[in-house]
């Protein structure tokens, strides 16, 4: 008996701590960075790799509009015949630095998530439609799948953020930024079908770099920083 | 050459935040004054968008420039220049701001050593720097990637590395001495507009003297390499034969199982015959079991001792022939190949005929009918086969014999009509001839038998092994009888290989009754050839050839007299070479 009486209460023992344990995990806790053995992530972590989404999503659009310009348009200067417009015009956009910077944040943030919404159908379907050009080799197409996925997770990724600001109690909480994305897009938003292929590269580089530096701005407003 | 219309020569930003545009005349020189052409600008811009003056004109430039107030990115800009009654536009001078922006260079670029080679030869170098303060790096508004260029003081190629983010980079494998000339240039990341140049620095490190690190490390290497040399010399001349086994490993010597190595060695021929020969020891397996047991990588020559009760061995002396084939030794003389591959592959071939080579060679060799009745045995594979073989050979169990001035090789000395050859040892054997005769039959069926195998092999091909017909009386080799009788035998088809056979014909010329009459292979034991006891030498030697090419052989002086027809004349033939015939010349030897 007394055996018995050890092994019950050492299955106790455990038993104990495997359930405080357990009941701990599910629990989410709000930590400041200065706290140990906390594995939240702060603002400034999640904007940094953010940012660094951004910034690879335009490059890999640069890329893939440069090697368009190359194959298909052997003139230099296409900037002139943009009298097209692309889908996203109708997004008010801050068009400067000043002009961003003197936004609010939460419009910022609005924006950025409308930019990301509007781009995830067009390019979906710019993806699938690469198959048809012969002279694009298979990585250009990986390039167009990465993108299309790039714009995905880093809408996700931004909405972490919006949602962690208002978290912290940064922003407002407007309701604005966590309502459902089909609200988000802009009202012509088939417009993108009619666009050619060289037109929507040329348009989402563009909105690319517009995301890049509007989080850049939002970043070095929130979180403060050497410089900002 | 064509009129150059006034035109925008080009736009470019610094920070992204404002831009400016120089234009040209062109070759409109009335237009070159400052206010006849006017520049105007078209933001694309929903809903409206319409031409707008430039904001602020530099006209010792030509330039127009665009505040921050009046510059939009993102937004396209057309530009077109006006004259009074003329508009000149060109659709390609349309852009965004962000796509002509051009950083300044960075500022504040210096350098520090980092460490010097080994070798003394060449260096490393870090550089650093300061973005350029016109870019608002702080805020991200512009992300500036940057490229370092250096090239030697005299030469005009730059060396260019690769583009990155940091404001620091080192550069490698800069050489002693020379002066490097560095400067640098950015642009933004994800374009392609590269700034101007930095000024360039210059970068040199002398010489330093310092080889002290190189010289213990020789002398470490010298001494290390004198003092293993003494080593292995004090090993050698110290003789400690441990330690020289393993340096000068030493080359194994002969063994052969039994018999102590010793004997082995030089001058000592008498006393390994003495103990080949089983002499008073009782025989070699006792001997081989104490010796060399453990030495299984020990390949021996074993040779089986049987009938160790026989004397006569002194017989054996004169040629090393006797000795190795004395009555003490079997015929079989087997190469003895131990159950454990050691050796075995780089001496022994399996794929050869053992069997019947050993065979060949022990009815060869005048050995114990007791061999050769196992021999023939093995060999019993004919078709045809001869009955009555055995009852005969066993009549030959009984008698000494002694072959004594026995060569290896044996003479052939008939041939039977079915092909085969009987042969026959040296001359003093007349004396064994009933054995003799059997062993030659026994003999000559071993061959027979190998032929006929041959020979069916090879279906009858021109493969017959014919020989050359022989003394029937048992010497060796051909006398002038029957080379008489080569001369006047018909033509056999004779398709050139070596020999002839011929039918043994000269029953009749030969007193001697061999058993050519009868078909039969057999050779009757009593036949009377031992009336011919004449010792024949081992070998005849052609000595000429005579009109009708007959080969006159030099009988030796013991032979009695051939009871044959009275000897042609003989024509000395010149130049004939004394020895044996061989199969060419036996061809020129047609009747």
């Amino acid at each position: 008996m007394p055996g018995n009486i050890k092994s019950v209460s050492f299955v106790v023992l455990v038993c104990l701590l495997l359930c405080s344990r357990l009941t701990s995990v599910g629990a989410a806790p709000i930590c400041t960075n200065a706290q140990t053995g906390c594995h939240v992530l702060s603002l400034s972590n999640l904007f940094d790799r953010v940012i660094q989404h951004s910034a690879r999503m335009h490059g890999i659009s640069n890329d893939l509009h440069s090697e368009f310009e190359q194959y298909f348009l052997p003139s230099r200067n296409q900037v002139g015949r943009v009298s097209r417009n692309c889908h996203t015009s109708t997004i008010l956009t801050p068009n400067g630095k000043e002009n961003a910077q003197r936004m609010a944040r939460e419009e910022l943030t609005e924006v950025i998530l409308k930019l990301l919404v509007a781009w995830r159908d067009p390019l979906w379907h710019f993806h699938h439609s690469m198959a048809h050009y012969d002279d694009f080799n298979n990585f250009s197409s990986n390039k167009a799948l990465e993108m299309s996925d790039m714009v995905h997770e880093l809408r996700k990724g931004v909405e972490k953020v919006a949602e962690k600001m208002q978290g912290l109690g940064i922003t407002s909480n407007t309701v604005n930024s966590l309502t459902s994305p089909e609200a988000l897009l802009p009202s012509k938003s088939a417009e993108w079908r009619q666009m050619k292929d060289y037109d929507l590269l040329y348009c989402f580089r563009r909105d690319s770099n517009k995301v890049q530096n509007y989080l850049k701005i939002l970043k070095c407003r929130i979180v403060p920083e050497h410089g900002c | 050459s064509a009129p150059v219309e006034p035109h925008i020569t080009e736009c470019t930003s610094r920070n992204q935040e404002t831009f400016r545009c120089w234009w040209s005349p062109g070759n409109f020189h009335n237009l070159s004054s400052p206010g006849t052409l006017r520049l105007f600008y078209l933001k694309k811009v929903m809903p409206t968008s319409e031409w707008k003056e430039c904001p602020e004109y530099i006209y010792s430039n030509r330039e127009c420039f665009f505040d921050m107030n009046h510059t939009s990115i993102w937004i396209p800009y057309c530009l077109q220049l006006r004259s009074q009654n003329l508009t000149y536009f060109n659709e390609d001078d349309c852009f965004t701001v962000e796509n002509i922006v051009h950083p300044d260079p960075p500022v504040s670029l210096n350098w520090t050593l980092l460490e010097i080679s080994p070798s003394g030869l060449s260096y490393d170098v870090m550089v650093n720097w300061e973005p350029p303060p016109s870019a608002d790096v702080e805020t991200g508004w512009m992300r500036i990637e940057y490229e370092i260029q250096y090239r030697e003081r005299n030469s005009t190629n730059w060396e260019a590395l690769e583009i990155q983010p940091q404001t620091q980079q080192t550069i490698y494998g800069l050489h002693i001495g020379e002066e490097y000339e560095v400067h640098i240039r950015c642009r933004m990341q994800a374009f392609t507009k590269f700034g101007e140049f930095s000024d360039s620095i210059f970068i040199q490190v002398t010489e330093i003297a310092s080889k002290e690190s190189t010289f213990p490390l020789t002398l470490v290497v010298l001494f290390g390499i004198v003092g293993i040399l003494i080593l292995i010399m004090l090993i050698v001349v110290s003789q400690q034969h441990r330690l020289m086994l393993i340096l000068l490993p030493p080359v194994p010597a002969p063994k052969i199982k039994g018999i102590d190595p010793e004997l082995l060695k030089k001058g000592k021929l008498d006393e390994l015959n003495f103990i080949l020969s089983g002499g008073g020891m009782g025989g070699l397996p006792t001997y081989a079991q104490d010796f060399y047991q453990a030495e299984p990588w020990v390949e021996f020559i074993e040779v089986e001792a049987e009938d160790a009760d026989t004397g006569e061995k002194k017989d054996n002396q004169g040629t090393d022939t006797q000795r190795l084939l004395s009555q003490r030794i079997s015929r079989h003389i087997n190469i003895g190949f131990p159950d454990d591959d050691s050796g075995r592959s780089s001496c022994y071939n399996p794929d050869l005929p053992d069997q019947d080579t050993l065979m060949l060679m022990a009815t060869l060799l005048p050995g114990q009918p007791e061999d050769r009745e196992a021999s023939f045995n093995a060999v019993e594979r004919a078709p045809t086969p001869e009955r009555g073989e055995r009852p005969l050979v066993q009549t030959q169990t009984e008698g000494p014999q002694t072959w004594v001035n026995t060569d290896f090789y044996a003479q052939v000395s008939n041939v039977m009509p079915s092909g085969g050859v009987v042969l026959s040892p040296g001359q003093q054997l007349r004396i064994q001839e009933s054995t003799l005769a059997t062993e030659e039959k026994t003999q000559k069926r071993e061959i027979k038998h190998k032929w006929s195998e041959d020979i069916e092999d090879n279906n009858q091909k021109e493969l017959q092994f014919q020989l050359l017909v022989v003394d029937p009386e048992g010497s060796g080799y051909t006398t002038e009888s029957i080379a008489r009788q080569i001369n006047t035998r018909p033509s056999s088809p004779v398709p050139g290989e070596g020999y002839q056979t011929i039918h043994p014909q000269p029953v009749e010329t030969k007193p001697g009754a061999t058993a050519e009459d009868n078909q039969s292979p057999y050779i009757l034991p009593d036949s009377p050839q031992p009336q011919f006891f004449a010792p024949v030498a081992d070998y005849t030697v052609v000595q000429e050839v005579d009109s009708q090419h007959s080969l006159l052989l030099n009988p030796p002086p013991r032979q009695s007299p051939p009871p044959c027809p009275p000897q042609h004349q003989l024509k000395a033939i010149p130049a004939m070479p004394v020895g044996y015939i061989t199969p060419d010349l036996l061809g020129n030897l047609s009747p």
